[in-house]
């Protein structure tokens, strides 16, 4: 091994010195570290409603969902929005009932993209065959003005049935929920 | 007198040992795929039952119905004035006349699903559980959408044995419930 001369360490050794103090400045000037706020997560204001009504979704050409999964998706999400307790009720598609609840909030569930899988293939192979259904959620008020929206994702990619997918869709839409009320 | 088997050689002992466990390997996946079988040919004989009259024994109620669990298996039976499905403890109607639309759909099922399956499945070494999840079998899937005294919008849906959901339908129809022309989406699972 080539034995370093005196001058060509120093110079190393400043390298290697310099390297770290620049490492230890910059994690020591993080805003949070020097005491300064960093960029606060924006606090949402809380939606307050006695009452939502779930619509349901329409049929689109464009994409074609079979009828059990869209009947099994209103199903799963009226079952997990009776399980959240935010409202003294949950009213679905077409109640006539809602009509006289005055802080009525509509969410509708509007389908964007879905792949349908399959279960064997999920099975046999374990990484591909995933089932999966992506959705607009959308709080309505009663007069129509869009409060909160999001874009949440079932999906079904190891073992279970197809229809598994919409309960994972209908969970996430429930956290949806708990987020905004 | 020494014995004949005092005199086996303690590599002659595990060969035996490694013999004997295969024995018992081979045998135990033969009685899964028995028993998978027998699964399957046991529905046949269920349908042809039950196709005499109008009640469908081992239906599976996916979800929809009050008071009854996701996923619960019972009778499912036409009477004169709808649906009715009974598990036995619980029971639910859907009349005729609520009735807004039918569906009916081919599907491949699984023949150890569940989580019991699952973990058989799990348990059988070499991989031997994926080619369990090759073998399947095809259900009818029926899909009800009715409203309440309120106009509210529920629907349930129902796995059949095939043919079972298709025949109901026409039942149903013939009692004057309501269907639409539907464009049918592609069956689900096609794939290999």
């Amino acid at each position: 091994m080539k034995s370093l001369t005196p001058a060509a360490f120093r110079s190393n050794f400043l390298t290697a010195l310099g390297t770290l103090l620049l490492m230890v400045a910059s994690f020591l000037l993080q805003p949070s570290l020097l005491g300064k706020p960093g960029p606060a997560p924006q606090q949402v204001e809380k939606l307050k409603a006695s009452a939502i009504q779930l619509e349901r979704s329409g049929v689109s050409d464009d994409l074609l969902i079979p009828e059990d999964t869209r009947v099994a998706m209103y199903e799963n999400v009226i079952l997990q929005l009776n399980k959240t307790k935010k409202f003294q009720h949950v009213y679905r598609s077409g109640d006539r009932t809602a009509d006289s609840v005055p802080d009525l909030v509509r969410l509708r569930v509007t389908p964007q993209a879905f792949k349908a899988g399959s279960q064997k293939q999920r099975e046999v192979t374990t990484v591909t065959g995933a089932t999966s259904i992506k959705v607009n959620v959308q709080f309505i008020s009663k007069d129509g003005k869009v409060l909160r929206e999001k874009v949440v994702e079932g999906k079904v990619r190891f073992y279970g049935e197809n229809l598994r997918a919409t309960y994972d869709l209908a969970k996430k839409v429930a956290a949806a929920v708990n987020e905004t009320f | 007198m020494r014995t004949r088997s005092a005199q086996f050689s303690p590599g002659v002992w595990s060969k035996q040992r490694k013999i004997v466990w295969r024995l018992l390997l081979v045998s135990a996946i033969g009685m899964v795929f028995v028993a998978t079988a027998a699964s399957v040919h046991s529905h046949p004989v269920a349908a042809s039952q039950a196709s005499q009259s109008n009640s469908i024994p081992h239906v599976k109620c996916v979800i929809g119905l009050e008071n009854i669990k996701p996923n619960a298996k019972g009778t499912l039976s036409l009477t004169p004035s709808g649906l009715e499905f009974s598990t036995g403890k619980n029971k639910a109607d859907i009349s005729t006349a609520s009735i807004q639309d039918i569906f009916t759909g081919q599907e491949s099922r699984q023949d150890d699903s569940g989580p019991a399956g699952t973990l058989a499945k799990a348990g059988i070494p070499y991989g031997g559980g994926r080619i369990v999840s090759l073998f399947s079998h095809n259900v009818e899937v029926l899909t009800v959408e009715y409203v309440d005294s309120n106009g509210a919008f529920h629907g349930t849906v129902f796995v059949l044995s095939p043919g079972k959901a298709t025949e109901l339908k026409n039942k149903l129809v013939a009692q004057g419930a309501k269907v639409n022309n539907h464009v049918q989406p592609p069956p689900q699972e096609q794939k290999p």
